[in-house]
């Protein structure tokens, strides 16, 4: 165990359908790193750090201006990939506290995709397939719900894995969901027999299988435990992070020497390692899920079951509520509560550990948030008491 | 281990018109996929250090790190590793051909390389993880230099 470093603020901004804002995206980014800090007893002037990861809009010196930071020392996202650096942006924020680079780092994801483009449609001004896009958008694979549909595809068929098991996932992340008014699913609780009706965006992944598109944003704020102390915010210990990819992945997830698979095997390893434990013990995951399958793989790459035992191990509501057999996205996730590239997770992974959660797990002592999935290198963090 | 001996030229089978439509996205050639698009036999990079096989092409040997690298025809044949079919269309002009499938196949005398593509001219039945494919090819012209193409695909045997 490290607990180095510690979150001692969370906030984030409302959560909206797509489009739903009336904010802009960087408006939505400061409301988060704001109540942030506010959480944390610390003024804004104070930050010096900031971290984010996919494509970040949000210009870390237009932030730091409209901050009003004194100065910013430390500012850097994770290379590559997308929601699967949620977690690896909390390492590089520990790493900068720790190194004595930074005092106060804010971690943060902020979208509004009503603004910009939508997954998907972005795709719509393309008139020819290029670069590393000529091998797949030539025929038509084109979307990420294809790319993961077609490793979900082979591990269903591998372990005689039904359409069940992905309808099991959906509905723990919706009947969370239903437990937190924050979550832009509140109040639409999702049954069998709906998710069975809806649509196929891209067989196996019915409509319920995929997240939805939402405006928001989510920030932390990381400091060094003495610091910490100074502050009202309750410090949540980082105990162990981990990010990492296989050997010889790359950007292409579809060769034989590792495929089906979410690479998350490496990433499995070095936390557990670090932190001394097994998956098992862990009290509460929050496991991104941009689609239902990548979960499916994911939790047998981490250690919570063998392939063989999954579509058993997701069955009969045992990862609905706080009493689930495995508390699992316990806000209602990417699917239920808002798809803010798995940020929001991490937001969730510190109130359970605090005690605040809307579907609160007891004692939890161990709190595990996974990055997003399907997409190398991968990412986890795990949260605790000391 | 080397690959298999390729087929003659004069024995592959072309499809005038593209699974996709004529119209969709055609791929811009470039020095490491020129082989795939326009030859009308499958080429696959491999490492003439190592002989590992390399799809797509890289710039250097993932397993020697050698740059001694070199394209090989292979035989157009595989086994589709995993296929799905797509409903939802990203892209305008995929509206009027959903459903359509992607399949990821792993390609005879490669070993370890897996391609992308879509079965054509299949049953339903033909359209499923363990099927033998075998190379067929779209005919089409690209736009920017007028050269043809002969874009690999799959049909059941």
């Amino acid at each position: 165990m490290n607990g180095n470093a510690v979150v001692v603020g969370i906030g984030e901004s409302e959560y909206y359908k797509r489009g739903g804002a009336q904010e802009t995206e960087f408006q939505l980014a400061v409301k988060a790193i704001s109540r942030a800090a506010e959480d944390a007893g610390l003024e804004l002037s104070e930050i010096d750090g900031l971290v984010s990861y996919m494509d970040n809009r949000n210009d870390p010196l237009r932030l730091s201006a409209a901050l009003g930071m004194k100065e910013l020392r430390w500012a850097m996202t994770p290379w590559a990939g997308g929601g699967n650096n949620s977690a690896a942006a909390i390492q590089c924020a520990d790493a900068a506290v720790s190194g004595g680079y930074a005092s106060y780092v804010v971690a943060f994801r902020a979208l509004a995709q009503g603004q910009f483009s939508r997954f998907g449609s972005h795709f719509s001004g393309m008139t020819n397939a290029a670069g590393p896009h000529a091998w797949t958008h030539t025929y038509g694979l084109i979307s990420p719900a294809q790319e993961c549909a077609l490793h979900t595809k082979r591990f269903m068929h591998d372990y005689g894995i039904t359409q069940e098991a992905l309808c099991d996932i959906s509905m723990a992340c919706y009947a969370n969901a239903q437990r937190n008014p924050r979550a832009v699913r509140y109040g639409s609780p999702l049954t069998r027999e709906k998710y069975h009706d809806s649509r196929w965006i891209v067989e196996p992944f019915h409509l319920y299988d995929c997240c939805p598109e939402n405006d928001g944003a989510a920030a932390v704020i990381i400091t060094t435990p003495d610091r910490a102390r100074d502050l009202k915010g309750e410090a949540v210990p980082i105990l162990a992070t981990a990010q990492g990819i296989g050997p010889n992945i790359g950007i292409d997830s579809f060769q034989g020497r590792w495929f089906p698979g979410m690479f998350y095997e490496g990433v499995a390893e070095t936390i557990w390692q670090r932190a001394g434990i097994r998956a098992t013990d862990v009290d509460v995951l929050q496991m991104y899920e941009n689609f239902t399958g990548p979960v499916m793989m994911s939790l047998c790459e981490l250690g919570y079951c063998e392939p063989g035992e999954l579509q058993d191990f997701v069955a009969n509501g045992a990862l609905e509520g706080p009493d689930a057999r495995l508390p699992f996205n316990t806000s209602g996730g990417n699917i239920g509560e808002a798809y803010i590239h798995g940020f929001e997770m991490i937001n969730e992974a510190v109130r359970q550990v605090r005690g605040e959660s809307t579907c609160q797990v007891d004692k939890v002592d161990l709190s595990f948030a996974v990055g997003g999935p399907g997409y190398a290198p991968g990412s986890a963090v795990l949260f605790g008491r000391d | 281990m080397h690959p298999a001996a390729p087929c003659c030229l004069d024995e592959i089978s072309i499809m005038a018109n593209r699974y996709l439509g004529d119209s969709f996205l055609l791929p811009a050639l470039e020095p490491d996929n020129r082989h795939w698009f326009t030859n009308g036999q499958l080429h696959v990079q491999f490492c003439n250090s190592c002989d590992a096989a390399r799809y797509p092409a890289e710039d250097v040997c993932f397993r020697c790190q050698s740059t001694d690298l070199e394209f090989r025809a292979i035989a157009g044949e595989g086994v589709i590793e995993s296929v799905v079919e797509v409903q939802h269309p990203v892209h305008p002009l995929l509206a009027d051909r959903v459903p359509y499938n992607v399949a990821v196949i792993s390609l005879s005398g490669a070993p370890g390389c897996n391609a992308i593509g879509n079965i054509v001219n299949s049953d339903e039945t033909d359209v499923s993880i363990g099927q033998n494919v075998r190379a067929i090819f779209e005919k089409a012209t690209d736009p920017e230099s007028g050269e043809e193409l002969l874009i690999p695909n799959w049909e059941a045997v």
